[in-house]
């Protein structure tokens, strides 16, 4: 699990613990209690809301560390000031990473699915949140290992990410075509600046 | 209590200061990597309304402009944070040098470089040839940029010859003949008043526009030859 600390953000904003589980074995069950915690009422769904207080984002579709802290980095700041395009700063970041405005399609694609075998968790909290903690309450309810965030580059699916994007007819990419580490490249900073700039997409 | 992008300016080395905006060095993720953080500060001139859509606008065209000019492969830094409300654009950030410094005339007198220096990665006919190539594609995408200047191109230096085309915020979208001819004649006035002896240097550009626009060209070209009569200016009367 990696700790990104930003000073210029509110105190209770400042931290994004990050892990990356690959695999994973419970996404089905996994789905289904975030989809049943929404539903509760009373104390136990206050818990249960608590128990999954975390982005989860299918890691198949995030290109590189630097793709997943822009859309941290977007969406911490919508919270702070008061700009949430969904209900939490964890779905937030769901919904920026999809280049569409559809909340559904965005929680879908980059979520959680039945089928999902890795997951990059992440939880936006203050400093007095301990990484230990917040590691110990993501695997209190995901079954799965952690493996470092750099092995995100064997788990990305470019091809998917691509067709997400709609990357296939642009010059940019066509130029490119043979050569799949420029590929990459291109395609990392194609998604990076469309994150970073996705709320003044139109 | 202080906005991050607030704090983030802060926290951040002032590098210039034009009449629009400031620009700062900044740092986000890592303190390895910086960014280039652009500020359209509050003008008090202008109504406060006013000022705020304006800001908003001109920091989102300027996004979307870089966003396509990537897309189409342009070379352009990529973009990291966008504030729209404050004013606040992060962009990649660039090393190397203006194509400016690297041109005769274009530097100041004590940062002059030396023949040795000059030009580093290439000669000025291929780097001229990158300039036009770079603009051509640009203007296949559409996109004017609006401000073509040699202070506006940064030919990066970490990597194989790589020239980047800066500071969209004077561009805009346009398919027009006259819009291109336009931007290619502010570009030749630009180097004629900052370099000496800038012709041959310009038709390298052309010629490597020419090569990229292909069917295009011929178009730009005669349009550009009345714009050379003319001036940047439309005549209003008709």
């Amino acid at each position: 699990m990696e700790t990104f600390t930003n000073p210029h953000f509110p105190r209770n904003l400042s931290v994004a613990h990050v892990a990356l589980f690959a695999p994973v074995n419970n996404a089905k069950d996994l789905r289904s209690r975030i989809i049943k915690a929404a539903t509760l009422d009373g104390d136990e769904g206050e818990q249960e809301r608590q128990a999954v207080n975390f982005a989860f984002i299918d890691a198949r579709l995030i290109t590189s560390r630097l793709h997943l802290q822009t859309a941290i980095y977007q969406a911490v700041m919508a919270e702070a000031q008061g700009a949430l395009r969904t209900k939490k700063v964890h779905s937030e970041i769901v919904w920026i990473l999809n280049p569409t405005n559809n909340i559904t399609e965005a929680l879908r694609r980059y979520g959680v699915s039945d089928t999902t075998r890795s997951l990059l968790v992440v939880r936006i909290d203050g400093p007095d949140l301990p990484a230990e903690r917040a590691k110990k309450d993501m695997d209190a309810i995901i079954s799965g290992e952690t493996v470092p965030l750099d092995k995100l580059q064997d788990i990305t699916e470019w091809n998917t990410v691509k067709k997400h994007y709609k990357l296939g007819q642009d010059t940019a990419i066509l130029e490119a075509k043979g050569d799949s580490a420029r590929e990459k490249v291109l395609i990392n900073e194609i998604v990076i600046s469309s994150v970073a700039s996705k709320s003044i997409a139109s | 209590m202080p906005s991050a992008s607030s704090n983030l300016i802060a926290s951040a080395e002032l590098i210039s200061q034009g009449a629009e905006a400031k620009v700062y060095k900044a740092h986000i993720h890592s303190d390895t990597v910086p960014i280039l953080v652009k500020h359209r500060f509050r003008k008090g001139y202008r109504h406060p309304t006013l000022d705020a859509s304006l800001t908003r606008s001109r920091v989102a065209g300027e996004a979307r402009a870089l966003l396509k000019c990537l897309r189409a492969g342009v070379n352009v830094p990529g973009i990291r944070m966008v504030d729209a409300t404050e004013g606040i654009l992060g962009i990649e950030w660039i090393e190397g040098m203006c194509v400016r410094k690297l041109l005769p005339g274009g530097a100041e007198a004590e940062t002059e470089l030396s023949d040795a220096d000059a030009v580093p990665f290439t000669g000025v006919d291929a780097l001229m040839g990158l300039i036009g190539t770079e603009i051509a594609k640009m203007h296949l995408a559409g996109i004017i940029h609006g401000d073509l200047t040699t202070s506006n191109m940064i030919l990066e230096s970490s990597q194989s010859p790589r020239l980047v085309l800066i500071d969209f915020g004077l561009s805009y979208h346009s398919g027009l003949v006259e819009d291109k001819a336009v931007d290619l004649y502010v570009l030749e006035r630009a180097f004629a008043s900052t370099h000496p002896d800038s012709e041959p240097m310009f038709s390298s550009v052309l010629k490597a526009y020419e090569v990229r626009m292909g069917k295009h060209w011929a178009s730009v070209s005669k349009r550009l030859d009345d714009v050379r009569l003319r001036g940047r200016k439309r005549s209003m009367v008709g």
